[in-house]
């Protein structure tokens, strides 16, 4: 079938004005804020309903077209730019929150709810409840988010935001309706378990083994006050120490930690950014006492914060995005990372290494994610967009750091296809044979966002 | 607004990041874009615009009737600048918008509609784009029993003079009775909707002609109750080499200034809600938010009432930046949203500073059955008894 009478169907499913194959509309869905180069887009369609995107799933199967769903594209690593052309599947008009659970704490939404949008809905609504939020602006969206292994807020508390996943709704590759958690049998999306968990299989694949329309994520209950409580180490080695003492010590709702040699004033510290909260004043000066406490005893010190710098971490979400400006050019990529605490001091010299080498101001951090079971690590590359020969020089940086990923036991986050590949080729075979066989299985006609964790 | 020339955009508008900020109002409960929120594609964002307009800079994709749609399908209310985070550029979105508006059209892609805008000013009988009959307004000047030369100029601009007479003669009546020196001079367009829509080829000659015949009158001071003219006349005229040396004043500004210094004193009541909806010219271009505010405070009966998205975060009446000709459903469409937050504080009268807001507004009104009173401030105004103590 041409592409105008599949245009022309695609209209007729989602209405003429959100289905379009002009020009305009490809050319900025053929690239994201990230480093990734352009990727051509055949489509661009716009669902409202399930109904819809099992429609729109049916038609590409039918006739062989990828199908890559889209949040906010703000991955920065081009998981939504479509490796194989075909349609990229806007969600963000399905952007209903259907349900609000008090007492179990949960939000029932569809998958194009944006961060800032739930936000703004609970602090207005439900003002002791807070949602997971990552370090992403608020355009991203809470599906996009929990879906890659996202973390963010509450994540040193309560784990990475995946894990905060109740329960699904997905439009399998062959059209089908599936629902995954409590919701398969209970009318609460409330929980996981427990029966066999599928979740899974829908985080971190990127979209290539269904459409996620509607989601229920974990609710928390928000604390009346909040403040954040700076430290200030000097050596890379006793990192693993501070924040294995801090989040013993049961009082941090987050943490991070960050090195920048620029501005000058930041170069050679390494800070440690403890989010602490209680319900009085009282509380938090005695948590904020604790953890001096602990500063000293792991060889850091404590940093009264300055009230612009203390005003930048309150904000919910932190505007992470700066990185984009630091060459005065409109780009940055990082590679996030999860790494074993053990190896953060390695990973820091070495990321600090790379940048270096490429002639990029180093910026690194860190989230704690589950106490220290994991550590994200990220190594942050801005170049110049008008720049191809900056943009070239922080993929090669993005390479190199994937590579010292993998070789401190780590594995990329949200990896770009460079870095999928690089992760295949770690892979134990029987896992990569099995995610294959699930995939042929689910989607025999290879339509869902192919190109992506391709196992040959 | 620094955007002058063309090294000022071409050398910064890579930077926007399409983090997607600009489409939201500060708090990311509602969509703070019209052009977004209609349309949906991430083409129909700022960011989106400035990344296509990047994308025909850097060769990647060539201008097109497509790309100037997206570009002109923007009420260029400047909503983005406020929530953009990008502080050392975000303060020149909409002139980003603008410039590559002049970009496409010096490619030809002007849009059609757009292009009456260009033919009826410069169309020597009109000088107005609304193809009426040029006035002169010497009619007016002696029905005022104005003088040829004053201490002050009313710029009536063109949709007050051929659109809305009832807030251009309220003004008029106003002046006079608090005893305001002004006259009236045979203006011309001020030649925003041209600025607006990339037709910049009269607007230097437009604006020294009005220049000209208000220095002519002897005139220090000007003063203007439409918001699209005070921006234009303020900002424009400075940016395209046009100093003009004079003292510019908003009706809201003159009427509080006279309220401040005890010259003016409202005799009788407005007894009903109102809700004020701030003009994009007059507000997030020109910075002026409280100055109205203060005024209709000080009006006795008055309760006065805010719309959830108000000051820098006001929702466009869809009027702007060529939008009501080019679109003028969706343009309307803009407004019954406004409207429709506006009847959510219990307000009756839904009022502005701006002829071109007013005539929006009213049109929506008329349109969705809406049931409100859409009056200008000067208006409201002048319903009331009042004294002006000289």
């Amino acid at each position: 079938m041409n592409q105008d009478n599949i245009l022309n169907l695609l209209g007729n499913i989602v209405g003429n004005d959100f289905a379009s194959n002009k020009e305009e509309d490809l050319f900025i869905y053929s690239q994201d804020p990230g480093a990734s180069p352009p990727r051509p887009v055949d489509y661009v369609v716009m669902p409202k309903s399930v109904d819809e995107v099992q429609k729109i799933v049916k038609l590409a199967n039918k006739e062989g077209i990828p199908i890559v769903p889209m949040g906010g594209g703000l991955t920065l690593s081009g998981l939504v730019i479509p490796v194989e052309g075909g349609i990229v599947l806007d969600m963000k008009r399905m952007d209903n929150i259907i349900e609000i659970n008090e007492l179990s704490k949960y939000a029932l939404i569809e998958s194009g709810v944006t961060t800032g949008q739930l936000l703004s809905y609970l602090n207005e609504n439900y003002p002791n409840l807070q949602p997971p939020v990552p370090d992403a602006p608020s355009a991203a969206t809470i599906a996009g988010n929990v879906l890659i292994h996202g973390s963010g807020y509450l994540s040193q508390k309560y784990g990475d935001h995946g894990s905060m996943i109740n329960g699904l709704e997905v439009v399998l590759p062959n059209g089908d309706i599936c629902k995954l958690g409590s919701c398969s049998v209970s009318k609460y999306w409330f929980t996981r378990g427990p029966i066999p968990d599928l979740i899974g299989l829908f985080i971190s694949s990127f979209g290539t083994l269904g459409i996620v329309t509607k989601l229920s994520v974990k609710l928390f209950y928000k604390p009346k006050f909040r403040d954040v409580v700076f430290g200030l180490a000097t050596e890379y080695k006793d990192i693993p120490n501070i924040l294995s003492k801090v989040t013993e010590s049961g009082l941090a709702e987050d943490v991070l930690i960050g090195m920048q040699d620029k501005p000058d004033w930041m170069k050679g510290y390494i800070f440690v950014i403890v989010y602490v909260t209680g319900e009085s004043q009282d509380e938090i000066d005695a948590n904020t006492k604790v953890l001096k406490k602990i500063y000293r005893k792991t060889n850091a010190r404590y940093m009264k914060t300055p009230p612009r710098i203390r005003e930048i971490y309150m904000e919910k979400p932190i505007f992470a995005a700066t990185a984009a400006d630091f060459r005065k050019g409109g780009g940055f990529e990082y590679v996030g990372a999860f790494i074993p605490l053990e190896n953060i001091p390695e990973a820091y010299a070495g990321g600090v290494k790379i940048s270096k080498n490429h002639g990029i101001v180093p910026t690194i951090g860190s989230r704690l994610i589950g106490q220290t079971h994991t550590v994200m690590v990220f190594f942050s590359y801005s170049f110049n967009r008008a720049d191809p020969e900056d943009m070239e020089n922080a993929r090669e940086a993005l390479h190199e750091t994937n590579l010292l990923a993998l070789e401190l036991g780590g594995i990329p986050w949200k990896a770009e296809l460079a870095g999928q590949k690089l992760i295949l080729e770690k892979m134990d075979p029987n896992y990569k044979k099995l995610f294959k066989s699930i995939r042929d299985t689910l989607d025999p006609n290879h339509i869902m966002n192919p190109g992506n964790w391709e196992v040959k | 607004m620094t955007v002058q020339n063309e090294k000022d955009w071409k050398d910064i508008i890579h930077r926007c990041f399409r983090c997607g900020y600009c489409k939201f109002t500060h708090d990311y409960s509602d969509f703070n874009c019209p052009s977004y929120k209609k349309f949906r594609f991430e083409t129909y964002s700022t960011g989106g615009r400035l990344w296509l307009t990047f994308g025909v800079i850097n060769g990647d994709i060539e201008w097109s009737e497509g790309i100037a749609n997206v570009l002109y399908a923007c009420p260029t209310c400047g909503n983005c600048m406020e929530n953009c985070r990008f502080e050392k550029f975000n303060f020149m979105l909409v002139d980003f918008i603008e410039v590559a508006r002049a970009e496409a059209n010096k490619n030809g892609f002007c849009p059609e509609n757009q292009k009456f805008l260009l033919e009826r000013t410069t169309n020597e009988s009109y000088f107005n784009p609304y193809a009426e009959k040029n006035s002169d307004n010497e009619d007016l000047k002696r029905k005022y029993e104005l003088p040829d030369e004053a201490e002050w100029v009313y710029f009536i601009g063109c949709t007050s003079n051929y659109r809305q007479k009832d807030l251009r003669d309220a003004t008029l009546r106003f002046l006079k009775k608090a005893g305001i020196d002004f006259t009236l001079i045979d203006e011309h367009c001020c030649t925003s909707p041209l600025l607006r829509t990339g037709q910049l080829s009269p607007v230097k000659d437009f604006m020294n002609y009005n220049i000209q015949k208000i220095k002519e009158s002897g005139a220090k001071k000007v003063i203007t109750s439409c918001a699209g003219c005070y921006r234009t006349l303020k900002f424009d005229f400075v940016k395209h080499g046009v100093d003009h040396n004079l003292e510019l004043y908003h009706t809201s500004e003159l009427v509080l200034q006279l309220l401040k210094e005890d010259k003016l004193k409202f005799k009788s009541e407005f007894r009903k809600t109102v809700t004020y909806h701030d003009p994009c010219h007059l507000g997030r271009h020109s910075g002026i938010y409280e100055e109205p505010r203060e005024v209709y405070k000080k009006i006795p009966g008055i309760n006065l009432v805010e719309m959830k998205r108000n000051r820098e975060n006001a929702w466009c009446c869809g009027a702007g930046g060529g939008v009501k000709i080019g679109y003028p459903e969706w343009s309307i469409e803009i407004s019954k949203e406004r409207l429709e937050e506006a009847k959510q504080t219990g307000a009756t009268v839904v009022s502005s500073t701006c002829p071109f807001c007013r005539t929006n507004l009213s049109d929506a009104n008329n349109a969705f059955d809406m049931g409100f009173e859409v009056l200008d401030l000067v208006e409201i105004i002048d319903q009331l008894d009042y004294e002006v103590i000289k």
